[in-house]
């Protein structure tokens, strides 16, 4: 039996005529200790799925199982890194982390839970600046303080939704390493939604594209089978990432012309030449 | 404002040395059930009893601290003081027998204390004055006799009407003497002010004037605005008209009725018997503020007192145009008029019976009560409401005291003796209300039979 | 120092006086003195200007009720007394005064009157203080009430009367309008079904509220002696300021960011904590907003609401010095309204610093 497991979930958003099935026949299992990228185009129901596995959200159809269990709720038991922060603007980075190691570890002493949050914020460098309020921290910084909320509750798994989109490539690039060299340390179960094929190659056991919605259904798998620790510049000369990567990006073009035809029919696009730039490492910039 | 200054400081001196005094025998006193106090009072020279009982330690004598404060209409002082915000207030005389005979709001009020004698004036605008000074028979000096009869008046109503407008003019409370007076001068011409109904409370059925309500500070103003073209009131609300050049006074309810009863201090029965003492003691100073008040040579200090931001609050030149003897009718056309504002002489202080009936008969006649009554009915009425014995035992204690002579306490049964003093010479007896009320020709009459006298 | 005291100076609203520290302390000369022109001098230029538009409007209406006055006496009664009336305005007796809009100096000179007033009354209390101390030690023995002041209070206890008012009124409205508030905030089904109520009682008029609580306050005082007035006043300057901050804060309420709420849900926090924790800070700028508003409406309704209820403060001096209708009455009601101004743009200016300090705009670091 897998650790989380999604089986024929279905996901539709409004009311009556504007009702929209966002998630449709949806199969996935995740083991302990895996880590699994799904990677796919903004708008396509990527965090509709985060938030089904959290239990933010119910599925119409189908059921999410956790460690065998249906999920009914969000719990500790699955931390949530959310794509712009959510962290909460009235309170500085000990507070916001504080609130979460009170909810997790309720039975702890104040002071026990004063060092907990020191270290998770030790952990991500973010020790200067523990007293400071999110408005004076940068966007990077600000991601710190959120995974480092997220791991301080101490969490079987992790579910991160986009957390690096937002961010500059060298700022992006710094923090996939101290992710992972986190992650490394107890090898939690981990679910990384993202944008960025490279990013998953190099973050994930597994990563799996999510076609576009509506009605999105995950497509084929593709194992990563590149040996940890990974480099990324010495990714860019291996054989084996050169071939994994440019055969999710055809698959990615592929369905994304499928929706771009699928488009024309319905819509009139305006006379003008989008200027598309050479992308380095094969980002796709859907989003 | 210095000369405020100066006054209330020589004020607090003079209340300092009467408070040491009354410290010294506070035992022989009442026995004060309640010492702080809230009068009420409106913005007229009339509430000078209280204003001087306050600034000449009168009311401290007795062991009494009282706050006054100014309302902003009669309305507001009856409610008030029917739902006890106030102890007591200055108050218009028809306002307690209005109370008690239910025409407006009903409750059991009593006077022990009448504030004062005359005092009211009706002014007409600049523009109906120029109109009805032609029909003004005119002296030997070049200024025109006195009393005005209102029949100089009627042309100039019916030149108004003719025109489309309605005549209005302004009184003070529907229950007021201004009402009464104004309506009696109007009716002695000839002219009718209109009548009350037990549906139609507004009191213009059939009126050739039509009479509206308006807060007495606030008839120069609304004369000034072209809302009415004349009003009755009293002072210092005439005068602050010919001083601002926007109006004339024509005739003073002295005229109308002399020496007719204006203002009446009172409280309510709850209060009365709940604090029976304190009445007596607010009786005692009150009486005292109204002596000293007619003393000569007082009335310029009142003034003065009077001028206070907290009491009357008109200038003093204003204020000292009626209460010193004077009364400016046309600018530069100034009166003696010694008993224009009487406050102690003829016992102005005494709540006669015969006052309140008369009172009673107005509101009969114009049908404010609008159904028959018998005349013993004025007569227990008013004894309800009027306490003369109240008064007469705050009296015999200043007289123990010292502060009044015996001969000053009036030797009567409550009713003055029949009088002709109106502008039109009819006779008032008190003592037959109903044949009072038949000989009037506008206004309601009584059945022959009903017509009786206590003999 | 002087960048500390400059950040409080504009946090609390007066950056006007920016440029004059910027300048004393010799830092970029010719940009400060500019901005020192635009923000002190052009600001006291316009007062400037604006004393002299209403001195001279004052004296051309002063002007035209002289000789209407003169021209009248004339036309009534002849040479000799138009002669007259002139001498006597001229000699400035104020039985002959035109009554009109008073000019900066009478309104100063008024202003100084009060002031005086005020000292003199003070010296008043205490020699009242004196007088029946006395008899107040013997009040307290046996358990009685001792006895208050019974003069009339100085225009500065009526400013501080005003003040208690406004304040007892902005207390209840916040007491009465955030909890509230809150609850429509939280519930969709309670917002939309006391809507209504909100949009038919929100532009009711300050006279009405007063009426009406009036009414209630009436009867539910019945057999006290107390004097109702301040209770009256007080609430109906609450009723009729709550209904900016009500508004706001179930505004504030229901448009709490969505992100916050999955943290909460996340996070596992219960209701409680999930209003207090969550959203009320969140929605505190939008409370704040609205509490701004309601104190100014509150001063603003308040002048009104004494006015008519006859308990003592601004509004009953206002109203007092009109039916006084003396020399110097209309000096003294412009004095009001410049006080009444004041306070009221001191009272924003506190409100704004408070609202500053709850807010957490973000802002690029």
């Amino acid at each position: 039996m897998a650790y989380i497991e999604l089986r024929n979930v279905s996901k539709s958003f409004g009311v009556g005529k504007d009702r929209t099935q966002v998630l449709s026949n949806i199969n996935l299992e995740i083991e302990e200790g895996e880590f699994v990228a799904i990677v796919g185009f903004t708008g396509s129901g990527k965090t509709t799925l985060i938030n089904l596995i959290s239990g933010l959200l119910m599925p119409d159809e189908g059921e999410v199982l956790f460690k065998g269990e249906p999920v009914t709720g969000p719990s500790h038991e699955r931390g949530v890194i959310f794509q712009n922060y959510s962290l909460l603007p009235w309170l500085n980075v000990r507070n916001n982390v504080g609130m979460a190691v009170k909810e997790a570890f309720k039975k702890m002493t104040r002071s026990g839970r004063k060092k907990r949050v020191e270290e998770y914020v030790e952990m991500v460098n973010l020790s200067p600046a523990i007293n400071k309020l999110p408005k004076e921290l940068s966007g990077g910084m600000r991601q710190r303080v959120s995974v480092t909320r997220a791991l301080s509750m101490s969490p079987d798994v992790i579910l991160m939704d986009e957390p690096l989109s937002a961010l500059d490539a060298l700022t992006r690039g710094n923090l996939q390493q101290e992710i992972l060299k986190i992650w490394n340390k107890d090898k939690k179960t981990a679910l990384l939604i993202t944008n960025d094929v490279d990013e998953g190659i190099l973050m994930a056991d597994r990563i799996i594209p999510l076609k576009p919605g509506p009605k999105a259904t995950l497509g084929p798998e593709y194992k990563i089978n590149l040996e940890r620790p990974r480099d990324k510049t010495a990714l860019n000369h291996n054989e084996e990432y050169k071939k994994l990567r440019n055969s999710i990006i055809e698959y990615l073009i592929q369905i994304g012309e499928q929706r771009a035809s699928k488009k024309e029919n319905i819509y009139t696009l305006p006379d003008i030449k989008p200027v598309i730039k050479p992308t380095p490492f094969g980002r796709l910039n859907f989003g | 404002m210095t000369a405020m200054t100066i006054m209330s400081c020589g004020g607090e001196k003079k209340k300092q040395i009467a408070a040491s005094d009354s410290a010294d025998n506070t035992s022989s006193k009442l026995l004060i059930e309640k010492p702080q106090l809230t009068f009420g009072f409106i913005k007229l020279t009339d509430m000078a009893p209280l204003a001087i009982a306050k600034e000449k330690g009168f009311f401290e004598d007795e062991g009494l601290f009282v706050s006054v404060e100014a309302q902003s209409n009669w309305k507001n002082v009856l409610d008030r003081v029917i739902d006890g915000q106030l102890d007591g207030s200055h108050m218009l005389a028809g306002q307690p027998i209005a109370a008690g005979a239910g025409f407006g709001r009903q409750a059991e009020l009593i006077t022990a204390f009448s504030m004062d004698l005359n005092g009211n004036g009706i002014t007409v605008s600049n523009d109906v004055w120029s109109k009805m000074k032609p029909n003004v028979p005119v002296g030997e000096d070049g200024k025109p006799i006195h009393p005005i009869s209102a029949k100089a008046l009627k042309s100039v109503i019916d030149s108004y009407k003719n025109d489309g407008k309605p005549f209005k003019m302004g009184m003070v409370f529907p229950v007021s003497t201004h009402n009464y007076e104004i309506r009696y001068w109007l009716a002695a011409a000839g002219i009718n002010p209109g009548m009350y109904s037990k549906d139609n409370i507004q009191g213009q059925i059939d009126a050739d004037v039509l009479l509206s309500v308006t807060p007495p500070p606030q008839m120069p103003a609304t004369l000034e605005a072209g809302t009415i073209y004349g009003y009755c009131v009293g002072e210092p609300w005439n005068q602050q008209a010919v001083f601002k050049g926007i109006g004339v006074p024509v005739t003073t309810n002295y005229d109308i009725w002399k020496n007719n009863p204006e203002k009446v201090f009172v409280m309510t029965k709850k209060f009365v018997e709940q604090y029976p003492n304190t009445a007596t003691a607010v009786t005692k100073a009150l009486i005292r503020a109204g002596k000293w008040l007619d003393a000569p040579g007082n009335r310029k200090e009142a003034v003065k007192i009077l001028s206070m931001p907290e009491y009357v609050g008109a200038d003093e030149v204003v204020l000292a145009n009626s209460m010193t003897g004077t009364f400016e009718f046309e600018k530069g056309d100034k009166r003696e008029m010694p008993d224009f504002n009487v406050f102690y002489r003829y016992h102005a202080t005494y709540p006669f019976y015969s006052d309140g009936i008369w009172f009673l008969t107005q509101m009969r006649r114009w049908g404010q009560i609008p159904d028959s009554k018998p005349a013993d009915w004025y007569h227990s009425k008013i004894k309800e409401i009027y306490r003369p014995d109240i008064w007469t035992k705050a009296a015999n204690l200043l007289v123990e005291e010292g502060h009044l002579e015996a001969s000053e306490l009036p030797k009567t049964d409550g009713y003055k003796p029949a009088t002709k003093d109106f502008i039109d010479g009819k006779v008032y007896d008190a003592k037959d209300p109903l044949g009072y009320i038949n000989s009037f020709n506008i206004g309601n009459k009584e059945a022959k039979a009903e017509v009786s006298s206590i003999q | 120092m002087k960048d500390r005291s400059i950040h409080i100076l504009n946090f609390v609203g007066l950056s006007f006086f920016e440029p004059a520290i910027r300048l004393a302390s010799g830092e970029e000369v010719k940009k400060n003195l500019i901005a020192l022109f635009k923000k002190v001098f052009l600001p006291i230029l316009s007062v400037g200007l604006f004393l002299i538009l209403w001195h001279s409007g004052a004296t051309y209406l002063y002007n035209i009720e002289k000789d209407a006055r003169i021209e009248k006496a004339l036309n009534d009664r002849g040479e000799a007394a138009a002669l007259e009336m002139k001498t006597c305005i001229e000699s400035g007796d104020i039985s002959c005064q035109p009554n009109t809009l008073p000019s900066p100096s009478q309104v100063w000179e008024a202003y100084k009157s009060l002031l005086a007033d005020h000292r003199v009354i003070t010296q008043k209390k205490v020699a009242f203080a004196e007088k029946v101390a006395v008899t107040n030690a013997q009040r307290e023995a046996q358990g009685l009430v001792p006895i208050k002041y019974t003069g009339r209070p100085s225009f500065v206890d009526q400013i501080l009367t005003s003040l208690k008012t406004v304040f007892a009124g902005f207390l209840l409205a916040f007491l009465i309008a955030v909890p509230i508030g809150v609850m429509l905030g939280l519930s969709t089904t309670l917002r939309s079904s006391v809507n209504w109520l909100i949009q038919i009682f929100k532009p009711v008029s300050p006279v009405v509220w007063l009426l009406l609580v009036f009414m209630i306050v009436k009867t539910l005082t019945r057999n006290s002696d107390s004097d109702s007035s301040f209770i009256i006043s007080f609430i109906s300057v609450g009723l009729c300021s709550m209904w900016a901050t009500l508004v706001n804060t179930s505004m504030g309420v229901s448009s709490v960011d969505k992100d916050y709420i999955n943290v909460a849900k996340v996070l596992q926090l219960n209701v409680g904590q999930k209003v207090f924790k969550i959203i009320l800070p969140s929605s505190f700028p939008l409370i704040f907003t609205g509490l701004r508003i309601t104190l100014s409406v509150a001063w603003m309704v308040l002048i009104a609401i004494e006015l008519l209820a006859q308990s003592p403060g601004l509004g009953s001096f206002v109203w007092e010095e009109f039916q006084n209708g003396a020399n110097d009455s209309n000096s003294k009601i412009i004095v009001a309204m410049f006080v009444i101004g004041i306070i009221g743009f001191l009272l924003d200016r506190i409100m704004l610093t408070i609202q500053k300090f709850v807010t957490f705009t973000e802002e690029t670091a």
